[in-house]
């Protein structure tokens, strides 16, 4: 199956005249039609800075140094300003975590849906309200007329986040990045808007990449998991067999940190320390020095290895299956 | 009060607003302005704590669960009821509560050294005398898990996690019996977050700490608590011990809850939500807040406010359609 968005060996660093940190280190992950992939991570595991590079809204210093974006074989770095201004809301959308910093404060519903909707087709006033007003009758708005006249701070918080839903999909893109999209939200609204997302991807073959640091979220939806760690994906796989019997020794310790069913008021497991600044990485697999497991070769950097056909992993010593 | 509860809350309501200023009620005497609005934020909570146990306070956001936690923490004061706590009075000038933030950031001074910080109270309060000051704060902080050598640093110094342990150790320096922990994990990282409720639950057993533990995160408050408040619209839905609520949810709205929790062994779940949005507070729906949301509403729903009444297993529930204790099973489809 070809894959819809293929990201080979990405690089983003930002560049300052005394100091280079170099944020991601070699992201390679790709997305077929249809399928959602889950990317997981802590806070400075790139994450988000993956999705950002992805769809080149780095500003300054952050820029890709090196790899590749292929939207459909095409590479989407190597285009300019304009072209990427065509693709950028039409091929690939966006969805972001705080629904109030997407939407613009001062202008209604209708103006900013209208204007999504017309910079990248021509049409009528009347038909982009049209196209307005079905696009927000599909993530379940009620009486979607009437809301185009509000102002987003009208709209609840739920409701803010289907109107940014609405527009990342008013012109059927063939990616959407949606970076932590629920986190803000309350536990029954978090419950619509998955099985929002969930329904209108699988219904019109929307590669989905769910940008997450809850494991619990992804493990619901997603098709495939990637999972993150100082810059680097680590390990990555089909959810089922990632989540059954981990890899890496990361996602092992992700895995542990939840609280899972029947087994309350026991200790948590834990992973000792936290994760390296980005400016003091060691020089080998970053997660040695949190590894439980971690032997003198890992004071090399690991590649990326296959396991099998859809499962790689960056550790010297994967654990094998079933071991705790 | 029953005589093992060490904190007692009865008919505890909070209204906020109403009133205004001199000039917006002389407008609404005139006739000129709308009277303000009144928010019941809290209305007509009832609970005991008994020492030692954890008590989780879920709900979604507006549905009082922080206001709750303010006043038992005394941060607010209640506009109706009363809160009683019964401190053992072991150490002097201790006090009995304390309050740990959610924001880990913004809860600690960023002027003030963490030395400062957490030694502040037990010397206002004549806890512990000025000489042994420093060897306190150190000790403090090692058993929260942060190295004492570093007290002189600020709190930016420090990472997100270790600043939530710095302000474990803020509440713990002053020997409170009942800790009020609002959203205490909610914005750390997963692998910090489960530092942190090893240490909640370690501290429990080395210092016998009573704990109200508010969260909207489920699966933390599943793994933590003995018992649980289910609020809504700031009333209590239902109560009892987490296990039960938890393995067989009674009212409607806490089994919607409860069904919404992502968990890791959910794989590829069709989500099917609940519907609509939580009811602004300022004007919440008639008879059962939950109605309009509520896949079984009857007509009776939307005129008549459930009491909040015993039912089967030493639990509470507000609503019409649960039976009373003889009649247990109920089918919810």
């Amino acid at each position: 199956m070809t894959s819809v968005l293929n990201v080979k060996d990405l690089h983003t660093s930002f560049v300052m005249p005394d100091l280079t940190i170099a944020a991601l280190q070699g992201v390679s992950l790709s997305v077929d039609k249809g399928e959602i992939l889950g990317l997981v991570g802590e806070s400075g595991s790139g994450k988000t800075l993956t999705g950002f590079s992805i769809n080149r809204l780095l500003s300054a210093p952050g820029r890709v140094v090196q790899g590749e974006v292929l939207l459909h074989g095409q590479d989407v770095l190597s285009l300019g300003e304009e072209d990427m201004r065509h693709l950028r809301g039409r091929r690939i959308a966006m969805i972001f975590q705080d629904p109030m910093m997407t939407l613009n404060p001062v202008l209604r519903i209708e103006t900013q849906m209208r204007d999504a909707l017309r910079a990248h087709e021509k049409m009528s006033k009347a038909m982009a309200r049209t196209r307005a007003i079905a696009a927000l009758d599909e993530v379940g708005i009620p009486a979607p007329e009437s809301r185009l006249r509000s102002y987003p701070h009208e709209l609840s918080g739920g409701m803010r986040q289907r109107v940014a839903i609405a527009i990342a999909l008013l012109h059927q893109p063939d990616v959407i990045i949606a970076d932590e999209p629920t986190t803000a939200l309350d536990v029954t609204i978090q419950g619509q808007i998955l099985s929002l997302v969930q329904n209108l991807c699988r219904d019109r073959g929307t590669a989905l990449i769910w940008i997450t640091h809850d494991l619990a979220v992804v493990a619901g939806i997603a098709d495939r998991l990637a999972v993150m760690y100082a810059g680097r994906v680590v390990e990555i796989g089909p959810v089922d067999d990632l989540l059954d019997a981990p890899a890496h020794p990361y996602t092992r310790g992700l895995i542990d940190s939840v609280p899972a069913r029947g087994q309350r008021g026991q200790r948590l497991k834990q992973i000792p320390g936290r994760m390296p600044a980005l400016t003091e990485l060691p020089v080998g697999c970053s997660f040695a020095p949190r590894c439980e497991h971690a032997k003198a070769a890992c004071a090399a950097l690991p590649d990326m290895t296959a396991l099998d056909a859809e499962r790689s992993v960056r550790c010297f010593y994967p654990l094998a299956e079933g071991s705790a | 009060m029953t005589s093992d509860a060490i904190l007692s809350v009865r008919n505890v309501t909070k209204r906020f607003g109403g009133r205004g200023d001199f000039i917006a009620r002389g407008l609404s005497r005139i006739g000129l302005a709308e009277p303000n609005a009144v928010v019941h934020a809290v209305e007509d909570v009832s609970f005991d704590l008994r020492k030692g146990e954890v008590l989780g306070v879920v709900g979604e956001s507006g549905c009082g669960k922080s206001t709750l936690g303010r006043m038992v923490a005394g941060l607010l004061d209640p506009s109706e009821g009363e809160i009683v706590a019964q401190a053992s009075g072991a150490t002097t000038g201790a006090l009995p509560m304390q309050m740990i933030f959610q924001d880990p950031f913004s809860s600690l001074n960023p002027r003030k050294r963490v030395s400062e910080l957490i030694g502040e109270a037990p010397r206002v309060h004549g806890i512990v005398p000025p000489d042994a000051l420093d060897a306190y704060v150190a000790d403090m902080m090692d058993r929260c898990g942060v190295d004492g050598n570093y007290r002189d640093r600020f709190a930016h110094q420090f990472s997100g996690g270790q600043r939530q342990r710095i302000g474990i150790a803020r509440a713990l320096a002053v020997r409170p019996e009942i800790l009020v922990c609002d959203e205490a994990v909610s914005a750390l990282d997963v692998s910090i977050q489960a530092q942190i409720v090893n240490l909640f639950m370690d501290l429990r057993d080395e210092l016998g700490l009573t704990y109200i533990f508010i969260s909207h995160d489920l699966g933390v408050v599943e793994h933590i608590s003995d018992r649980i408040l289910v609020m809504y619209l700031g009333r209590i839905v239902e109560s009892g011990p987490a296990e039960q609520i938890f393995a067989d949810p009674q009212h409607p709205y806490t089994r919607a809850l409860i069904e919404g929790v992502p968990r890791l062994e959910r794989r590829r779940t069709v989500y099917a939500p609940i519907k609509g949005d939580i009811p602004s507070p300022i004007d919440p729906p008639k008879g059962c807040h939950f109605h309009p949301r509520c896949p079984l509403a009857q007509p009776q729903c939307k005129v008549e406010r459930p009491a909040l009444r015993d039912i089967a297993g030493g639990r509470q529930a507000a609503c019409h359609l649960i039976e009373r204790p003889a009649k247990k099973e109920i089918s919810i489809g």
